[in-house]
């Protein structure tokens, strides 16, 4: 019954390029097409991942340790849930925005095969599989960051595929590294790096392979220097930048990483190392970077970009605290970033689509005309920053102790990068509600904003019911960190 | 799940469900919101004062699952109190702004009466708290929604200060954020009561809690306008709507004062130079205050100076508890008794400038001079606070600045030779000129108002013909408030005392020995003191140095205040939005450039024989080599991509070679 893992993952990929090749002309048969399969797929990702009783498929066996092998373990849980469900939320939104970019049969089928690719980065049982879902995610996205083929577009692709692929090729070096002193390639809470006589001796030779695959794959998880392809690559149509690049290839990204940290390279080669060090400084440059370029940036989605620059990093900061405590900070904050950041984008882009305005400063008075996406914006927002008791503060708080708790000065240095970004995440996004809400005096808002209105329910009901999710879970998160300490002591 | 008293639970999370309801009604009917609104507050009152009833049975309550950490709030003694002090002020500021937002804006009131219950839950919140990280959940929101207060008016200058209140307020709240991670991580507990034992048993170094608590108190001091916090207070308190000032000042401002109370009672009780400093601190507040409510020729202004001021007094009273260590009754009960005075006197000082304010849309005293003429109710609430405010015998504001008094007066009696003694006169002198700052422009306002007359002789017939300025239910309301405030300055041994025995536990606070003569010769000279240096400034400073002669020969109020001494524009401001970024900058365009120069480098190296010419990308707005002209070194394109690959392709390579000669496996 294992194979039945690998539907979730293949299904899309051969229902995008049937898709290519079925070419609809009407687009209403597209969207019954895409939307079905679509939440077909959720739902069987979700159903394997809870009732596949082996949880593990050797699909190819290249050699003992190289193999494609898929598995379900609590990380792979997480991260899939996240991805099928706020996917299909993504895709309804797309529904309606795409109506105005164009080629919708191209964009659909690259958008449903990137669905099975994350679903193989999130199944992958070893590094391997996980290296070639990687590197299969960034070509399988390409298409898409590059949607409106004009010359900012080609070039923000070519900028995605530079970083993406140098990185991933770093992070190679790591694989190898691991291949060499490892007992297996698979995924085992606490490390592989079990043989203490094999890696006697190489301690810093392993740790410099560690900072190789940080950085590396930090690269899809926008860290410091590696950021740029971020903000450029959100010329792409707005549910890509919604979901790819506030959800899923960012926290593949992050999923990587975890990966990498927890369950490759095991956390105790590393704890007290200037490796961990060297990491967790450039998360926390990147936190304060990524929130002060947010607050110097005048476009809507590309001061969100920033944004999740630096949120994302507040989830490797998190992770390089590596201790469990640190693990469960930066899952959560994965849930409630994702959450937060996908439905602020969803906004960005209903106001894009409506009214074609791409600035802040164009927003004056919005919060009248737009009144549900205006709403959704903030709520989420004020759940960004942390104001409690909206989601963010949970998060932050569990980082913050996690940080606390593990006593290192660097990391207590990190709270103050948290709290100082706070405040930049504050200033960069009440500037927008407040312009919103109350608009200058001198400016006629009702001859501005004449005919401005909400989109309609494709596009208002999933930002408002994301929004009514962060609402809830912010106020009532247990479930989740449950779910999540469970994770990080081994047992799920 | 839920467990405890419901009641409990009700006073905190009713409002916020209310302030939605009325929001809804308020879209049909306007009326039918107004009544609404009166009847929750009214509840809220009601189910504040059955608090006193309900305790006997259970006094907390808890709620596990809610935002992480959980809710637990408790009703005893000293929270019961606050949570019927903000009951009543909140019904009675509700009546008077139905009346207030028909005669003046009317616009967005829905959005005004929702905000307000909702500050009313999270106040409530702060009130009843039993654990630190309710209070500062409840805190923040308070913050939040406080501030569509703030901007209710929505002109420019309103929405300008309001910048300065949210700013202040976030920085507070993460600062007191940050101080409580650090109490967790060290004592494993932000429950109340667990706090003292926690610190007993971890054995947590003196300096680490103090830091905590001084972080801590950054949020609370902002929210209590604590001097050098003060800065948005001036600005922020005017701006409001003045039925919303009637909060900030009467009740928001005491969430600040809990939080104080709660490191001082609950964390570092009876830690001298804790102490020490609140005290100073507070005694800055409270002259920097007086200065800036002299110094105005505006009646709100000064009002809201003066909250500053008295706010400076408790804490005086806050620092003095813990320096006067276990013999602290006088102070635990005269800050205690001061801050439900203050509440008192200023939400009958400000609903009387709300009055003011909807018949004459003007607060400067040129404007409004002789108003008060011929108008015995609004006299009568008036000069009543006054005389509560300057701490006129028989009036409330006597008993609890006594109280302070006294606490220091005592400590020079212990300190009796050493240096403290000298250093605790000079603040027992400062303690007393504040006092006579608040008579000189509590004098300066009664006689703009009520004994001079209009400079304009048409308006001041206007003003005298004009009885009907405020509605039977106001008058009510602004007589009530005013007439409760001799009832506990009157009978201190029975009202005042009987508050303070009820509340003093929260703070480890003891009765005193022996019942406190108030109305003894010593604190009744004391007092004298005060009032003839207050009346004697009035002269001085008002009748000669504000009042000059304009052009038209006839003696008008002037601003004194030196507008251009303004920390927050001096100091705050630019550090904010000038050396910060600068500094931010350096570094970001440091590193950016290093990482261009190497990229550069690369391309420089591998393009050596073909330059070409790129277009700079639009996006790329940062970095070292945009700057320079329209041509980017940055090389675009495939080519580019093939470096970033080949540079990937040849470190495997390299560590390849690497491991086949080292001889790995």
């Amino acid at each position: 019954m294992s194979f039945l893992l690998i539907i979730p993952i293949f299904f899309p990929i051969a229902m995008g390029l049937a898709l290519l090749a079925l070419n609809f002309k009407e687009r209403g048969k597209r969207q019954i097409y895409v939307a079905s399969v679509c939440i077909a797929n959720m739902i069987m990702s979700i159903v394997f991942m809870f009732t596949v009783p082996a949880r593990e498929f050797t699909l190819v066996r290249f050699t003992d340790t190289i193999s494609i092998t898929f598995k379900v373990d609590g990380l792979s849980t997480v991260f899939g849930m996240i991805v099928s469900i706020l996917w299909v939320v993504a895709t309804f939104y797309s529904f309606e925005y795409m109506k105005h970019e164009g080629k919708e049969n191209k964009f659909f089928s690259f958008f449903t095969m990137s669905f099975g690719v994350v679903c193989g980065i999130a199944f992958s049982a070893n590094l391997i599989t996980m290296y070639l879902f990687y590197e299969l995610l960034t070509m399988a996205t390409l298409p898409l960051v590059m949607h409106a083929m004009d010359q900012r577009a080609s070039s923000a692709g070519k900028k995605y595929v530079a970083f993406s692929i140098t990185g991933a090729s770093f992070g190679f070096i790591a694989i190898m590294l691991l291949m060499n002193f490892g007992v297996s390639l698979d995924f085992v809470y606490g490390g592989i790096l079990t043989d203490q006589a094999a890696v006697a001796g190489h301690e810093v030779l392993l740790q410099i392979g560690f900072i190789c695959a940080f950085f590396g794959f930090g690269v899809k998880a926008a860290i410091f220097p590696f950021f740029n392809w971020l903000p450029s690559a959100g010329v792409a149509p707005t549910p890509v930048s919604a979901l790819l690049h506030a959800v899923a290839v960012v926290n593949a990204g992050i999923f990587a990483i975890s990966r990498v940290t927890y369950y490759s390279f095991g956390t105790d080669i590393l704890r007290g190392t200037w490796a961990q060090y060297v990491a967790m400084i450039a998360a926390i440059v990147t936190i304060v970077f990524g929130s002060s370029m947010a607050l110097r940036e005048n476009h809507i989605k590309r001061r969100l970009a920033y944004s999740t620059v630096s949120n994302l990093s507040y989830m490797l900061f998190s992770l390089m605290i590596m201790t469990p405590e640190g693990l469960v900070g930066g899952l959560t904050h994965m849930l409630f970033h994702s959450v937060l950041k996908i439905t602020l984008f969803f906004v960005a882009g209903a106001i894009i689509y409506k009214t074609g305005r791409e600035y802040v400063d164009q927003l004056e008075g919005f919060g009248k005309s737009m009144p549900l996406t205006m709403a959704a914006f903030t709520i989420c927002s004020m759940g960004l920053i942390g104001i409690p008791p909206l989601m963010g503060i949970t998060s932050k708080w569990l980082i913050s102790k996690a940080a606390v708790d593990c006593g290192d000065p660097v990391a207590v240095a990190g709270i103050v990068a948290l709290i100082a970004s706070a405040v930049l995440t504050t200033l960069y996004l009440f500037e927008i509600i407040i312009k919103a809400y109350f608009p200058r005096k001198d400016i006629d808002v009702a001859e501005l904003n004449k005919d401005v209105k909400d989109p309609n329910g494709l596009m208002t009901v999933p930002m408002l019911g994301l929004t009514a999710f962060s609402i809830i879970f912010g106020i009532f998160p247990t479930p989740f960190i449950d779910v999540f300490q469970s994770i990080a002591a081994g047992l799920f | 799940m839920l467990e405890g008293n419901g009641l409990l639970m009700f006073l905190v999370f009713f409002p916020f469900a209310a302030g939605l309801v009325s929001y809804l009604i308020g879209r049909n009917s306007k009326r039918a919101r107004d009544i609404f609104v009166i009847v929750v507050t009214a509840a809220e009152l009601a189910a504040a004062i059955f608090l006193i009833a309900s305790a006997s049975d259970t006094n907390d309550f808890h709620w596990h699952a809610f935002a992480g950490l959980g809710v637990h709030l408790r009703g005893d003694g000293f929270r019961t109190i606050m949570a019927i002090l903000a009951g009543f002020i909140w019904f009675f500021t509700t009546i008077i702004s139905i009346e207030y937002f028909k005669k003046t804006e009317s616009r967005n009131r829905n959005r005004y009466y929702m905000f307000a219950l909702w500050t009313l839950g999270a106040t409530m919140g702060i009130f009843l708290s039993s654990h630190l990280y309710t209070t500062f959940i409840f805190f923040e929101v308070m913050s939040f929604t406080s501030y569509i207060l703030v901007i209710h008016k929505e002109t420019d200058d309103v929405i300008d200060a309001s910048k300065s209140y949210v700013g202040f307020a976030v920085f507070g709240g993460l600062a007191t954020l940050m101080g409580l991670f650090m109490l967790q991580a060290n004592l494993g507990t932000l429950e109340m009561d667990a706090l003292i034992p926690a610190i007993e048993s971890t054995g947590i170094s003196e300096v680490t809690l103090v830091w905590a608590c001084a972080l801590v108190l950054v949020g609370f001091g902002v929210k209590a306008g604590m001097f050098p916090l003060h800065t948005w207070l001036p600005q922020s308190y005017p701006a409001a709507p003045e039925p919303g000032t009637a909060l900030l000042s009467a009740i928001l401002s005491k969430a600040g004062i809990f939080g104080m109370f709660v490191i001082t009672g609950q964390i570092l009780l009876h830690h001298f130079s804790w102490g020490l400093a609140l005290t100073l601190f507070g005694i800055a507040t409270a002259l920097l205050g007086g200065i800036m409510g002299i110094l105005s020729d505006n009646f709100k202004k000064t009002i809201a100076c003066s909250s500053m001021s008295q706010i400076g007094f408790i804490i005086v009273g806050v620092g003095m508890q813990a320096v006067l260590g276990h013999h602290n009754a006088l102070a635990v009960r005269g800050s205690i008794l001061h801050l439900v005075n203050h509440s008192l006197i200023k939400l009958a000082l400000f609903m009387v400038a709300a009055v003011i304010f909807m018949n004459l849309k003007s607060f400067n005293l040129n404007d409004i001079r002789g108003f008060g003429r011929k108008k015995p109710a609004l006299m009568f609430t008036t000069g009543f606070a006054i005389l509560g405010v300057i701490g006129v015998p028989l009036w409330n504001g006597y008993v609890s600045k006594t109280l302070i008094h006294e606490s220091i007066v005592e400590y020079i009696e212990i300190a009796e030779h050493t240096g403290w003694a000298y250093g605790f006169k000079a603040i027992e002198v400062l303690f007393i000129i504040a006092g006579g700052m608040t008579c000189c422009y509590m004098l300066k306002l009664f006689f703009a108002v009520f004994v001079e007359k209009n400079n304009d002789p048409a308006k001041q017939a206007q003003f005298d013909a004009n009885k009907h300025y405020m509605s039977v239910p106001v008058t009510v309301i602004l007589i009530i408030s005013a007439a409760i405030l001799p009832v506990i300055g009157a009978i201190p041994n029975i009202t005042a005392d009987g508050i303070a025995d009820v509340a003093q536990h929260f703070l480890h606070g003891h009765s005193p020995e022996h019942a406190v003569h108030y109305f003894s010769w010593v604190n009744i000279s004391g007092t004298l003191k005060s009032l003839g240096g207050g009346v004697a400034a009035y002269l001085v400073i008002v009748r000669l140095g504000m009042l000059r002669k304009q052009s038209d020969g006839k003696k008008a109020y002037v601003n004194a205040w030196p507008e251009e001494l303004d920390l927050e524009k001096k100091v705050y401001r630019p550090a904010l939005l000038t050396v910060l970024p600068f500094i931010g900058a350096l570094f970001a365009r440091s590193v950016a450039s290093i990482v261009d120069w190497f990229t550069a480098f690369v391309g420089k190296i591998i393009f050596l024989k073909r330059p070409e010419r790129f277009q700079p990308p639009l996006n790329n707005e940062f970095g070292t080599f945009n700057e320079e002209e329209k041509e980017s070194k940055i090389p675009q394109g495939i080519s580019y991509s093939l470096i970033m690959f080949g540079a990937g392709v040849v470190a495997v390579l390299y560590f390849i070679i690497i491991s086949f000669i080292s001889g790995w496996r």
